[in-house]
C-alpha cells in the first residue's frame, strides 16, 4: 500500500508549498521578462519593430549620438514599445544587432489596455 | 432530568449546542488540514470553516424559475434540526441526561434525514444533474443503510440494551466493543463515510461529473446550513463509534471525585472523536470515487454479508458466554 | 426511465476545454452522442497567410500551450526541409531535448487530470508536485514554463551551457524514482484499476478503422510512432523504444503514457550526455521555392500533420494543421456507447483532448441548426460565387 505510507510520511514533514510573497523561488538567468531598452546602444535600424509578431514596437523621433563598431552615428529614431501586447517571445532581443533591447529578469505585468505605452 | 436550568445549560451551552457549533467548525478544520497536510499542501488556518460559515450566510440567494423556493429555505433548517437532536442522545460527558430506552433507533432515524433532504432538493431543482445526484444520494442510501444498522446494533444484541448511554455503562464493566467485535466496527466505519458522503462515496456530488449533484442550486444561507448539517453529521456520526465502540466518555475504572471523572471522560471523548476523524480523513485520501453500480456490488455483496455474519457470531457468543 | 438528452458543456466542471456532448442517457447508460467542436476557433491558418517566416514561429506556437514546442518544430521542420537546409546536430539534440520534456511534463499533467476526474485527488497533487521538477528544467533552459520560443528556421536561438546541462542532470534521478513509483501505482492500486479497467474499450480493428493515433492507438497494440517510422531531429541516434499495450481501454492508455514518461526521461539523458558541439543555426533565406509539403511530427497526444504550401514568397500560402484530437473524437463517439454516464469524462480524458488544437473550421446552419465541415475547395467557390456564400 503504497499510497498509504506516502501519506503518513508526508504527514510528518514539511509541505513543499513555497509561500509566495513571504517566500521566493531564485528567477533563472534565461528567465524572459520585461522588455527593456539601453538607449545609449540603439542605432534606430527598426529590426525589432520589424520583426515583433504582435506589432507591439513603433519607432518614434529620437535623435542621439550613438557609437557602433567604433563609428559615431546619428540616430534618428528609437523603439517605444506597447508593453501589454508584447508577448515576450524575445525576436526582438534575437535579432538587434547591438543588444539594446533585451528581456530583463523582472515580471512583465498586466493591464487592461494593450495601447498604452509604458517603455 | 430534574433540574430545568441544568437542562437548558446541557442542551444549549456545554454540551449542547453551542459547543456542538464550535467542535463542528473543528473537526471540519483537523479534516481538511489532515488531508492537506498528507498530500503535502499547507492546509486551511484555523478559522476557515468558520470564515465560510460567515461569508456563505451572506451571499445572493439564487432561485432558479420554476423552482419552489420555500422547501428550499426550509429544507435544510429540517436537515440541521434533525442532526442536532440526534447529537443530544449521545453520551459526552457521562450519561446523556435524556436517555432513554430505544434512542439509538431514534438517533439512527434522525441521522438518515439529511439524505433525504438532498434527494428532495435534488428532486425539487427541475434540472437534469440534480436529478441525478439525488437518484444516486437514495440508492446509496439504500445500498450502506442494512449493513450499517446492523452493525450498530450488535452492540446492543451484546448489551443486552437499546439505549446508548447504557451500551456505555456495559463497556466500561466489560470490554470495549471494538476487541469483541471487530467486523461491525469496521462496517460502522465504512457507513459512517458512505453516510457523510465522502470519497470513496461522494458518487451524489460527483464534481466532476454532474456538476454538484444535489447541491447544485443551493446558494447563500442555504448552502451555509447544509454544509454545517454535515460538519455536526460528522460530528453525531463519530461520537456514535466512539460510544459504541471504543467505550465513550467512561474509563475503566471509578475516579473520585466525581467531577475529576467527567472532565477526563470529556477529553477521551475529545481524544476518541478525533481518532474516528483520522480514520476517516485518511479513507478520504487514500481513494477515489467509485461508481455506483460498483457500490451495488461491494455493498451487498460484501459488506452485507460480512454484517449478517458478525450478527450471527454475536448471538453465538451471547449463548455461550455473555448469557450462559 | 425515457431518454434524457444531457448538455455536458461547454461549461462543464469535467472538462477543461470547450466541447459540448450532448448525451442521451436512459438512467445511467449512454444510447447516443452528438458532439460539437470549434468553440474557439480563433483563425490561425488565415493569420499564418500574413507573416514572413520570422514572425509567423511565434504564431505556430500559440496553437496550443500543452504542446507548443511541438507546432513550431513542426512547421520549422517543414519549412527547412522546402528550404532544403540542413540544420547543425547541436541545434537537433537541443531540439530533441525540449521536445521530450515536453512530453513528460504533458504525460505527468494528464496522469493528475485523469486522477482528479475520478476523484483521486491526491495522485492529482502528487503528480503536480513532480512535474514541477520538469517545469523548472524547462524554464531555465527556455526562459517560460510554456510557449518555450527555441526554435527559428534554421535552428534553435538559445544555447545550453554546461551548468544548465549539470543541473537537468542531476533532477532526473529523483524524478525517475517518482515515476517508478507512479508505475506501481497504476498497476496496483485498487481504485484506479477500478474505475479504469474494461471503461472505453476499442479494439485493434476498431482503432484502424476510426483512425486514432497516439497513446490512444498504441494502447489498442497498434505499433505506430512517427519518431520512429518517419524519424526526424534525434531520434534516429538515440536508442529508445516504442511503448505499446494490449488492453485498449482506458487502463492500457494510462500504462501507455506512464511508460512513455520513462522513455522520454531515458531520451532526455542521453541527449544532454551526448549534446554535440557546434553552431546552433545557419543562416536561413528569405525565401521558400514553390512546394508543398506534409511535416509530421509525434505531439504528446498523437500524430500531428502540418501540411504547408508555399509560393515562393516570404510567407506560407496555406497551412492546415491536423491535430491529434481532432482524430481521436470518433473513438471517443463510438466507444461512448452502452457505457455508464458516470464514465464520461474519464474516456473523454483518456484520449487527452487538447481542444485549442483542435479548432479549425465549423459550419453553422442557422436555419435548420445543424453544423458540418466544408472543404477549402468549395467554401472558395462559395465565396466566388454571385450570392456570395449565402445559404
Amino acid at each position: 500500500m503504497s499510497v498509504l505510507r506516502e501519506m503518513f510520511e508526508n504527514l510528518l514533514s514539511r509541505p513543499i508549498t513555497i509561500l509566495y510573497p513571504k517566500e521566493k523561488v531564485p528567477i533563472p538567468a534565461a528567465f524572459r521578462g520585461r522588455v527593456a531598452i539601453i538607449d545609449e546602444k540603439c542605432i534606430g535600424c527598426s529590426k525589432c519593430s520589424l520583426v515583433c509578431p504582435a506589432q507591439a514596437i513603433t519607432m518614434i523621433e529620437g535623435q542621439r549620438e550613438v557609437e557602433f563598431r567604433g563609428k559615431n552615428l546619428a540616430r534618428k529614431k528609437r523603439p517605444q514599445i506597447k508593453l501589454f501586447k508584447c508577448i515576450r517571445c524575445g525576436l526582438c532581443e534575437r535579432h538587434c544587432p547591438t543588444e539594446a533591447i533585451y528581456l530583463s529578469n523582472e515580471l512583465s505585468g498586466s493591464g487592461t489596455d494593450p495601447e498604452v505605452i509604458m517603455v | 432530568m430534574t433540574d430545568p436550568v441544568f437542562g437548558l445549560i446541557y442542551i444549549f451551552i456545554f454540551p449542547g449546542f453551542l459547543f456542538l457549533f464550535a467542535y463542528a467548525l473543528v473537526l471540519a478544520f483537523l479534516d481538511r488540514k489532515i488531508a492537506a497536510r498528507m498530500q503535502q499542501r499547507v492546509g486551511p488556518p484555523f478559522f476557515q470553516p468558520f470564515a465560510d460559515f460567515i461569508k456563505m450566510l451572506g451571499k445572493e440567494v439564487i432561485d432558479p424559475a420554476g423552482v419552489d423556493s420555500g422547501i428550499f429555505d426550509v429544507a435544510p433548517l429540517v436537515a440541521l434540526a434533525a442532526v442536532m437532536t440526534a447529537y443530544l442522545y449521545v453520551p459526552i460527558v457521562g450519561n446523556s441526561p435524556l436517555a432513554f430506552q430505544g434512542d439509538l433507533v431514534v438517533v439512527l432515524y434522525l441521522m438518515s434525514l439529511p439524505t433525504l433532504v438532498l434527494f428532495l432538493l435534488g428532486w425539487l431543482s427541475r434540472n437534469i444533474f440534480s436529478a441525478i445526484g439525488g437518484i444516486r444520494s437514495v440508492t446509496q442510501l439504500f445500498i450502506y443503510e442494512v449493513p450499517f444498522f446492523l452493525a450498530l446494533l450488535t452492540p446492543a444484541l451484546m448489551a443486552g440494551t437499546w439505549s446508548i448511554s447504557e451500551i456505555v455503562v456495559w463497556q466500561q464493566k466489560n470490554m470495549w466493543f471494538v476487541f469483541l467485535q471487530p467486523i461491525s466496527f469496521i462496517i460502522a466505519l465504512i457507513g459512517l463515510q458512505a453516510k457523510l458522503e465522502r470519497t470513496p462515496f461522494d458518487i451524489p456530488e460527483a464534481e466532476t461529473e454532474i456538476v454538484a449533484g444535489p447541491w447544485t442550486e443551493l446558494t447563500g444561507r442555504r448552502l451555509a446550513i447544509m454544509d454545517l448539517t454535515i460538519d455536526v453529521s460528522l460530528v453525531v456520526g463519530s461520537a456514535l463509534v466512539a460510544a459504541l465502540f471504543l467505550g465513550g466518555p467512561m474509563i475503566p475504572w471509578a475516579v473520585t471525585p466525581a467531577w475529576l471523572e467527567g472532565v477526563i471522560g470529556f477529553f477521551l471523548f475529545l481524544a476518541k472523536t478525533l481518532a474516528v476523524l483520522l480514520v476517516l480523513s485518511s479513507i478520504e485520501v487514500a481513494t477515489g470515487r467509485i461508481r455506483i453500480d460498483q457500490l451495488n456490488d461491494i455493498g451487498w455483496k460484501y459488506l452485507a454479508g460480512a454484517s449478517i455474519v458478525q450478527v450471527g457470531i454475536v448471538l453465538v457468543m451471547n449463548y455461550l458466554w455473555v448469557y450462559a | 426511465m425515457p431518454e434524457v438528452v444531457v448538455s455536458i458543456g461547454p461549461h462543464h466542471p469535467a472538462l477543461k476545454e470547450p466541447v459540448n456532448f450532448k448525451v442521451v442517457v436512459d438512467g445511467e447508460k449512454i444510447v447516443r452522442l452528438e458532439l460539437d467542436l470549434s468553440y474557439n476557433h480563433r483563425g490561425i491558418e488565415k493569420a499564418a497567410e500574413q507573416r514572413d517566416f520570422i514572425r509567423v514561429l511565434p504564431l505556430m506556437e500559440r496553437v496550443c500551450g500543452i504542446c507548443s514546442h511541438s507546432h513550431s518544430t513542426a512547421f520549422a521542420k517543414g519549412i527547412e526541409e522546402l528550404m532544403q537546409i540542413e540544420i547543425p546536430q547541436r541545434a537537433q539534440y537541443i531540439r530533441t531535448i525540449i521536445a521530450e520534456l515536453e512530453r513528460m511534463h504533458s504525460h505527468l499533467l494528464w496522469l493528475g487530470v485523469a486522477a482528479h476526474v475520478i476523484g483521486f485527488n491526491t495522485l492529482f497533487m502528487w503528480t503536480w508536485r513532480d512535474r514541477e521538477a520538469v517545469q523548472d528544467t524547462v524554464e531555465e533552459m527556455s526562459g517560460n514554463r510554456v510557449h518555450y520560443a527555441m526554435n527559428e528556421v534554421g535552428g534553435v536561438r538559445r544555447d545550453l551551457t554546461a551548468a544548465q546541462v549539470t543541473t537537468a542532470l542531476e533532477r532526473l534521478p529523483n524524478l525517475e524514482e517518482r515515476i517508478k513509483k507512479y508505475v506501481d501505482m497504476v498497476n496496483t492500486e485498487e481504485t484506479m484499476l477500478i474505475r479504469f479497467r474494461g471503461v472505453g474499450k476499442i479494439s485493434r480493428e476498431e482503432a484502424l478503422r476510426y483512425g486514432t493515433v497516439g497513446p490512444t492507438a498504441r494502447a489498442s497494440g497498434i505499433d505506430y510512432d512517427i519518431r520512429r517510422d518517419d524519424p526526424y531531429l534525434a531520434y534516429a541516434d538515440v536508442p529508445w523504444n516504442v511503448v505499446t499495450d494490449t488492453n485498449g481501454d482506458v487502463y492500457g492508455r494510462t500504462r501507455v503514457r506512464i511508460w512513455e514518461v520513462q522513455e522520454s526521461l531515458k531520451i532526455v539523458r542521453y541527449c544532454l550526455e551526448n549534446l554535440p558541439e557546434g553552431p546552433i543555426h545557419v543562416p536561413a533565406p528569405k525565401n521558400a521555392p514553390k512546394g508543398e509539403i506534409l511535416s509530421r511530427y509525434e505531439a504528446p497526444r498523437g500524430e500531428l500533420v502540418h501540411f504547408i504550401r508555399t509560393n515562393g514568397t516570404d510567407k506560407v500560402e496555406r497551412v492546415d494543421i491536423r491535430t491529434p484530437t481532432l482524430a481521436n473524437w470518433t473513438s471517443v463517439a463510438m466507444c461512448l456507447v452502452n457505457q455508464n454516464l458516470a464514465d464520461i469524462p474519464v474516456i473523454v480524458a483518456a484520449i487527452d483532448p487538447c481542444l485549442s488544437c483542435t479548432s479549425r473550421i465549423t459550419l453553422l446552419d442557422i436555419h435548420t441548426k445543424k453544423t458540418g465541415v466544408m472543404s477549402l475547395d468549395e467554401l472558395i467557390r462559395r465565396n466566388r460565387s454571385r450570392d456570395h456564400g449565402q445559404v
